[in-house]
């Protein structure tokens, strides 16, 4: 029975059926197959859940072995532990002993920690675009003088000091952004669903298995 | 089955038990109608399995399709050599989506497949494989897929559970942490193919920093010019989708692409006919995809 479990069909069988479960009611109007995809996406929601605890798992494991072996930089790793023993226990949904969303120690430390953490690495994407931007600003072949090309009456068309000595610049970077870059998106776009299409019947027919375990292989 | 067929059909089943088949019947086609506006749709869908299928049985009888190089795919396995001869891990994330949504989800299959042969190579040529991940649904997957590698070379006991490390279910959390990682741990080759939004910059930024050699690749349009001007080589669009199939060169899969090919075909044609037609104040295409 065990190893009957680990044949590579079972996985295979079950991918399947789940495709077909939200394939078939997308087309045609069959409400038992309706609620059977919804009983199934119900299904998905309460398994992300429950990974939810595999992905704490996951930390303490690897912060605990850091702790464990005072290795370099292990005294993060404390402090990865005690958030997220404080954020566990002061989250829990028992509202009548004051825990939960509106517990003010978990508010305290999602709105003055983690907002503004999240806020600050969002915001230092602004000096990685600079130095990107310094990067790819150098003129080597002819894609990389036309990329500083655009990309100089790009910022030019959204910079006062340029558009308001010459207007004409905010209709060329329009035109830019508009025109061959639009077309350029558009065909990546139709490009990357047709790609997704063809990958999605692939696994529809069992034959896309390289997100299985040694790609499939029996 | 019956008592579901029973209790849709209610009428219809006293209809049945008074011998009335034929008015069963009718009621039955009826009631698995077409949903209206998706009609086209299903037809172009059915158009490309069929092709997809047709590809595929070509290739039964020997007829494979050539598939053009595609650089940044061939370029892994030297990425992961330059990562062995540096003495450095070799990182390789599928991305920051889940396997749930209907347009990054393929994106996180597409880079599991890249996983996977990454996996493979890495445990072959003894580099350290790391590999970061954000959604814990994808975490156990991931796992498996590089715990399997190493069983299959036969060095299960080599695998080091913390070599596939959930980092946090938060973008930035994510992308913090990840940086982190490269910086402390100095891969030889980092490569990121998969769904990736505002952190696709800078992981692959730091990455540069540190003289990782990257492979990176997102179907995520406004995501590819960040990968483009920091990576060595970038996969586009479509060309991550038909990763798995160029790996691991299986006769099938490379069919498969063809009949992708042909749904590519359709779609120019009917983007050409719908610019003609709508220019010249025709509603015809619009009405078919309304259908």
């Amino acid at each position: 029975m065990g190893e009957a479990l680990k044949r590579i069909e079972i996985p295979i069988a079950l991918t399947i059926i789940a495709t077909l479960l939200q394939v078939i009611p997308y087309y045609f109007d069959i409400p038992v197959l309706k609620d059977a995809a919804g009983t199934a996406s119900n299904g998905v929601l309460l398994i992300v859940a429950c990974a939810t605890f595999v992905g704490v798992i996951s930390i303490l494991q690897v912060h605990g072995k850091r702790v464990q072996r005072r290795v370099e930089g292990w005294y993060f790793s404390v402090l990865v532990f005690v958030f997220v023993i404080i954020m566990v226990l002061t989250g829990l949904p028992l509202a009548e002993f004051g825990l939960g969303r509106n517990n003010s120690i978990f508010n305290w430390v999602f709105t003055n920690i983690q907002t503004p953490l999240g806020g600050t690495m969002y915001s230092i994407l602004a000096f990685f675009i600079t130095s990107a931007a310094v990067r790819a600003f150098k003129a080597r072949n002819i894609e990389a003088a036309i990329v500083l090309v655009s990309g100089t009456l790009m910022v030019m068309g959204n910079a006062p000091i340029f558009t308001s000595p010459v207007p004409v610049m905010v209709d060329i970077s329009l035109w830019i952004r508009n025109v061959p870059n639009m077309a350029t998106m558009r065909g990546v776009m139709i490009g990357a669903a047709l790609g997704a299409v063809a990958l999605a019947v692939r696994t529809l027919m069992g034959i896309e298995r390289g997100y299985l375990r040694g790609g499939g292989e029996e | 089955m019956f008592p579901i067929v029973q209790s849709l059909f209610k009428d219809e089943y006293y209809i049945l038990k008074q011998n009335k088949y034929f008015t069963e019947k009718r009621r039955l086609l009826k009631m698995a109608f077409l949903i209206q506006g998706r009609i086209f749709g299903l037809i172009c869908l059915l158009f490309i399995m069929a092709a997809v299928a047709y590809y595929i049985k070509q290739a039964q009888e020997g007829k494979v399709p050539k598939v053009r190089r595609i650089p940044g795919i061939d370029a892994i396995d030297e990425a992961i050599g330059r990562a062995v001869e540096m003495g450095r891990p070799v990182f390789c994330s599928h991305g920051i989506a889940n396997l749930r949504d209907a347009t990054s989800g393929p994106q996180t299959i597409a880079g599991l497949s890249v996983l996977n042969y990454v996996a493979k190579r890495s445990v072959n040529v003894g580099a350290r494989i790391v590999v970061p991940v954000r959604q814990p649904e994808v975490w156990p997957i991931a796992s498996d897929i590089v715990e399997t590698e190493y069983k299959l070379a036969g060095r299960g006991e080599e695998f080091d559970p913390d070599s596939v490390q959930f980092l946090s279910s938060e973008q930035f959390g994510f992308s913090s942490n990840y940086m982190g990682l490269m910086m402390r741990e100095k891969p030889g080759a980092n490569i990121m193919v998969g769904a990736y939004w505002a952190e696709s910059l800078q992981l692959a930024e730091t990455g540069s920093r540190i003289g990782a050699m990257q492979i990176t690749g997102t179907a995520n349009t406004h995501q590819i010019p960040f990968f483009l001007v920091t990576s060595d080589y970038c996969l586009i669009g479509e060309e991550i989708y038909s990763a798995g199939a160029y790996l691991t060169n299986d006769a099938t899969l490379i069919a498969s692409l063809a009949g992708q090919d042909v749904g590519r075909i359709v779609a120019v044609v009917l983007s050409l006919l719908g610019a003609i037609t709508f220019t010249m104040g025709s509603r015809i295409l619009l009405d078919l995809f309304a259908m």
